[in-house]
């Protein structure tokens, strides 16, 4: 739980404060590079945590301004409603998390010894 | 294993960051797109509350900019470059992209965006030459003070813009086509005017005219295509006398570049005129065109002049206008501008109104060249041989190697098809031949509508129409004085009649473009005893006018129309005016309904078929939108110009091009027994009614095989819907299925996807008042309430009133904020 809300909080801090989309990515793999215990909770970890930082973020948008323009995409990627693409954001980000945590997790486990 | 599985699952991750972070083909970068603090969920609505102070750099005074409830933006500056400026820097915030998108469009770059999907639309802008024309227009403008302080100050001001703009800000459709902004400049302004010059000139059809010649004999298409056609009421009153005597031309020595010799011989075509003609036109669904009339005081209440406009193009969203006001000393005007470019094109001030149409006058013409050898360094000219210069032209191609070409240009311009090379989709081009065009001459169009905006009374308007060149235009004029007028104006080729009619040679001295006709002989009329003056893209003048223009103008329906109209208007409102321009009347089926419904009697109709006939019989001629009588003749009017005109395409003809309407109606209505009514595939004769039977059993037939029995899929409204595409065609970012009156040759001229672009009805006095309505809104931003704002009540007809202000601190019920814009120093 703990490494769900500190990589949230870093995507959300970083999205903010950068122009770079892959910080939901950056965040999981180095979460599982450098801090999950299992594959599990890297995959989990990444992959909840960006679809909190995106899906949170898109929800607050589509209340307060971003509804005409969720429509127009939702049109443009042939969706009924518009309120579809908050879904399809924070499931876009929570396979981009997921997959980033797993491989972060894969990578560091190359220079564990194995017993 | 676990190297397999790091390995495996980074390869998973990097895909998914590939996949994510690029464009595939036409589907956009996900990631970047969807990123909630970069992408496409900050295109909202916060921009639809402009803030109350926003820095401009290079002010030499604080802007002042009132927003209307309509958030159109009414701006007041201090000098004209401060004005520009400021409007530069409005009209991006509201529409970079659709100027940016659109100028690239014009200047055959959009490949370098989009891939080698743009690209033959791009080798065919490029090879046309509008940046070459676009250059020699800034070179000549740029030379004039007023006009270079303008578009400079214009651009700077939009690349102020510019440079704020962070990636969370760039307007969506970059984020969804992967691109970045470029910076303004004047002769990416130019760009733009020279496209609309190209969609109101480009086109034509000598290649087919001059393969019709040889396939059907010159008798048979004067006959057909008429320079004086029927029923046509011109532009200006028949019988208005010209005030001038036309002076003999000059021999041909004085061509362009050189010359010498004889006078409009047998034109010489060589093997271009054997491709073949362009598919037959269906000129049925062309609504490309205008409205524009002005009625004096004597026929409205106010015993004051109104006036009304509405240019018919393409219907896209963004709209292709911007509304706005703008004001500095001397200067108060309000209307639309182009977006991209700066001052009002159509619009009225406190003295004066004025509006646009195009009069479609020839100004295009192809001259086949004979290369000295295959280096086509040298090409035959009177007298010799005259060097040939090349352009090199390079297209970038997103995800693709460049093309780069040669481009020869003759003295009279660019050969834009080699010989041999396949054709183009856009337009009619004859291979090997050169273009000779008006767009490519210098020209200050953008002195014409800065004089008019400072305008006062008519002879300001007469002076300011001066620098007008191309595209030709009907520009009707009314003030508060009570004058109307209307110039059929531009700067047109003196030619014999019928020169350019057919394809022309390069080496006929006679064939070169001489001299123009003087501007002051320009038709015009000014004041008429009709009461009223108008234009609806129909043939200038009659006969009588000394000079020849062209033969190609629009059918004779909306002119008629609208004069039929007017000469028993009497005591006229605005509101009479605003109802005009959506009225529905269809001249061409009042004209042609009833003598083909009378020559079908007797025949043995179906129960479906009879149930279409009765729709007809009982038909008021108005193209309603709720009526199934519009979508029935309009079929039965196309199945019946098919039948009588396709099968005219013999001796190697490979299509036909319909006449138009009035030739059709005055066959139908003189003739009868006209052998063009035979069917010429078959043995039996055919006459009007056979084929008008056949014509409207197809008719019928195809619309039960696509809308079933008789009904609501039937009515007009629905049978052609309309639809306001987005100009880069992004699927959800237009309106579709809108239910609209109107149709071709209809005054109210919504067609499926083209129409009124603007509505404008002006009612000059003491206080001017006006009335329109965009299709569209004023915002570019998909994700903006104004982005088609205006959409719903424009596809209703309505009109709504324009505020007009006469300072900044003017307080108006309509007024939703201000904005002060401030020199950042």
């Amino acid at each position: 739980m703990t490494g769900v809300l500190v990589c949230f909080a870093a995507m959300a801090a970083l999205g903010i404060a950068t122009p770079y989309w892959w910080w939901i990515m950056a965040v999981p793999f180095a979460f599982g590079a450098a801090a999950a215990r299992t594959k599990g909770v890297a995959l989990r970890t990444g992959l909840i945590s960006a679809f909190l930082a995106w899906g949170v973020a898109a929800a607050y948008f589509y209340g307060t301004g971003s509804r005409i323009i969720a429509g127009r995409m939702a049109a443009m990627f042939r969706l009924e409603r518009p309120w579809l693409m908050v879904a399809v954001t924070a499931a876009v980000a929570a396979v981009a998390g997921g997959a980033a945590g797993y491989a972060g997790f894969a990578f560091r486990a190359l220079f564990k010894r194995e017993k | 294993m676990k190297w397999v599985r790091a390995l495996a699952s980074r390869a998973i991750a990097a895909a998914i960051f590939w996949g994510l972070d690029v464009r595939h083909g036409t589907f956009p970068p996900a990631g970047r797109l969807l990123d909630p603090f970069t992408g496409f969920w900050r295109n909202d609505t916060r921009g639809d509350t402009p803030p109350g102070k926003l820095d401009l750099p290079g002010l030499a005074a604080d802007v002042r900019v009132v927003w209307d409830s309509r958030r159109i933006p009414h701006i007041f500056a201090g000098n004209d470059a401060d004005l520009a400026r400021a409007q530069g820097f409005i009209t991006a915030r509201d529409r970079f992209w659709q100027m940016d998108f659109v100028s690239r469009y014009a200047a055959g770059r959009l490949s370098e965006i989009l891939g080698p999907s743009m690209l033959e639309s791009d080798r065919f802008f490029r090879r046309f030459g509008l940046t070459v024309a676009a250059e020699r227009c800034w070179a000549l403008m740029s030379a004039e003070a007023k006009t270079r302080e303008i578009m400079e100050a214009y651009a700077a001001g939009v690349n102020a813009y510019v440079r704020t703009l962070g990636r969370s800000d760039y307007p969506v459709e970059y984020k969804i086509l992967d691109c970045e902004p470029e910076p303004w400049t004047p002769v990416r302004s130019l760009l733009l005017l020279k496209l609309m010059s190209y969609d109101m000139t480009g086109f034509n059809t000598d290649a087919w005219m001059t393969a019709a010649r040889t396939a059907l004999g010159e008798a048979v298409l004067d006959e057909l295509f008429p320079f004086d056609p029927p029923l046509v009421d011109p532009v200006i009153p028949p019988g208005t006398r010209w005030d001038f005597v036309r002076g003999a031309p000059r021999p041909a020595s004085t061509a362009e570049g050189e010359g010498g010799g004889g006078h409009i011989p047998e034109v010489r075509v060589p093997a271009i005129a054997a491709r073949g003609a362009s598919a037959g036109d269906d000129v049925d669904r062309r609504a490309i065109g205008s409205n524009n009339w002005a009625v004096s005081g004597l026929r409205t209440r106010s015993g004051l002049p109104i006036l009304a406009n509405d240019p018919h193009l393409g219907l896209v969203l963004p709209s292709v206008w911007y509304e706005v006001q703008l004001a500095a000393p001397g200067l108060n005007v309000r209307g639309v501008s182009l977006p991209g470019a700066p001052l009002v094109v159509i619009g009225f001030n406190e003295r004066i109104a004025w509006g646009f149409t195009n009069s479609f006058d020839d100004v295009l013409d192809w001259y086949a060249v004979k290369f000295r050898d295959a280096s086509r360094s040298e090409y035959e000219r009177p007298g010799g041989w005259a060097t040939t210069e090349f352009r090199t032209e390079e297209f970038r191609v997103r995800g693709a190697k460049p093309v780069i070409e040669r481009v020869a240009w003759t003295k009279d311009g660019p050969v834009v098809r080699d010989a041999g090379a396949p054709a183009f989709s856009q337009s009619d081009v004859p291979a090997g031949a050169a273009l000779r065009w008006s767009g490519h001459d210098p020209s200050n169009e953008l002195m014409t509508v800065y004089r008019l905006a400072r305008g006062r009374n008519y002879d300001d308007y007469v002076a300011a129409l001066a620098s007008w060149t191309c595209p030709g235009q009907n520009i009707a004029y009314a003030d508060a004085e009570g004058t109307i007028a209307i110039w059929h104006q531009g700067r047109f080729p003196l030619r014999e009649k019928g020169q350019g009619r057919y394809l022309l040679d390069e080496a006929v001295p006679s064939d070169a473009w001489r001299e123009r006709i003087p501007a002051r002989e320009n038709p015009y009329v000014r004041n008429p005893e009709r009461g009223f003056i108008s234009s609806a893209n129909q043939n200038p003048t009659d006969g009588t006018y000394p000079y020849y223009l062209g033969w190609d103008f629009e059918s004779f329906e909306r002119g008629a129309r609208i004069n039929e109209i007017l000469a028993r208007a009497t005591s006229v409102t605005p509101e009479d005016m605003v109802r005009m321009q959506t009225d529905t009347l269809n001249l061409r089926a009042r004209a042609a309904l009833p003598p083909l419904l009378e020559s079908m009697r007797g025949r043995d109709f179906s129960d479906v078929e009879k149930r279409a006939i009765g729709e007809l019989v009982t038909w008021n001629f108005e193209n309603r939108a709720g009526l199934m009588a519009p979508s029935i003749f309009s079929e039965f009017w196309s199945e019946f110009n098919a039948r009588t005109w396709n099968d005219e395409a013999r001796n190697g003809l490979a299509s036909m091009n319909w006449p138009k309407s009035e030739v059709t109606i005055e066959l139908i209505l003189k003739h009868p027994e006209s052998s063009y009514f035979d069917d010429r595939k078959t043995a039996p004769r055919e006459g009007l009614g056979d084929i008008a039977f056949a014509a409207f059993r197809a008719a019928v037939k195809k619309m039960t095989d696509r809308a079933g029995q008789p009904g609501e899929k039937w009515t007009w409204g629905r049978w052609r819907s309309t639809r306001i595409g987005h100009v880069a065609h992004i699927p959800g970012f237009g309106r579709e299925n809108l239910v609209c009156d109107g149709g071709v040759g209809i005054v109210n001229a919504i067609e499926t996807d083209t129409g009124p672009s603007w509505r404008l009805v002006v009612a000059l006095g003491p206080a001017v008042a006006a009335w329109g309505i965009l299709p569209g809104g004023p915002s570019g931003n998909p994700g903006s309430k104004y982005y088609d704002s205006g959409v719903d009540e424009w596809a209703a007809g309505k009109a709504v009133p324009l505020v007009f202000l006469r300072s900044a601190d003017e307080s108006n019920p309509s007024i939703a904020s201000r904005t002060t814009l401030r020199s950042a120093r």
